[in-house]
């Protein structure tokens, strides 16, 4: 996509982080995609397989905080 | 995340018949509120129809995965409303949900549908993922809902 304004100044990178999320123009799904295939090719996952369960989303979240940190530890 | 990936997925939720709402940062992304992620997370009718078309469409895109039958109606109508799927692929994973604590679910979460490249999605708005987002203890939470707010100029409800 093209931003509207090639060049813009922010006073903070609060003020950066919204005025990415208020870009306008291409497909929002393509640019999704885009930003998270960069994101991957920067910080590649290893996930397991298979099916976990969760009695609530918090137990959810402490699980995929412990792979994450388990990956980063397989890693270093 | 890989782009035709998930459009093979959500083609095959519609022609499953899922229903489905997507939540969480991919949803944001498709309305254009744009941060990386690995995981699509969804709100499904806690059925155990619906649950057997989750897993009917899964198993068209991941090759009858044979994992994919560990999603059961017993878990996501009982104990275990949230089920992380990590296909074979291996870039990016699954969670789905039946209900989020006592008050959200596919029957309460507002929603809207999108058409991407033929395929009709169905997606939390913006104001349904701000309230999901905005009472949860996560800061990536907290990030996302001042996101939401600012971008489509959302109110909290008095």
């Amino acid at each position: 996509m093209r931003n509207k304004r090639p060049v813009q100044k922010f006073r903070s990178i609060e003020e950066m982080n919204r005025a990415v999320a208020q870009e306008i123009g291409e497909a929002d799904f393509e640019r999704f995609f885009r930003h998270c295939a960069r994101y991957w090719a920067i910080s590649p996952k290893r996930f397991p397989r298979g099916v976990f369960k969760f009695r609530n989303i918090e137990e959810a979240q402490e699980a995929r905080r412990n792979h994450l940190l388990k990956d980063q530890d397989e890693k270093t | 995340m890989e782009r035709d990936e998930i459009i093979r997925v959500l083609r095959a939720f519609e022609e499953a018949g899922l229903e489905y709402v997507l939540i969480g940062a991919t949803a944001m992304g498709f309305h254009g509120v744009v941060r990386a992620t690995e995981d699509v997370d969804l709100f499904i009718r806690a059925t155990a129809e619906n649950i057997d078309r989750l897993r009917s469409a899964l198993r068209n895109v991941y090759d009858n995965d044979p994992h994919i039958d560990e999603i059961s109606d017993t878990d996501l109508l009982g104990e275990y409303p949230a089920v992380r799927y990590f296909p074979p692929t291996g870039d990016l994973y699954f969670d789905v949900l039946t209900r989020l604590g006592e008050v959200a679910s596919f029957e309460t979460v507002e929603a809207e549908t999108k058409d991407i490249q033929g395929t009709r999605i169905k997606l939390a708005t913006p104001i349904a993922l701000y309230r999901l987002k905005r009472g949860t203890l996560r800061a990536q939470d907290h990030a996302d809902a001042m996101l939401l707010r600012e971008r489509f100029n959302l109110q909290d409800e008095k």
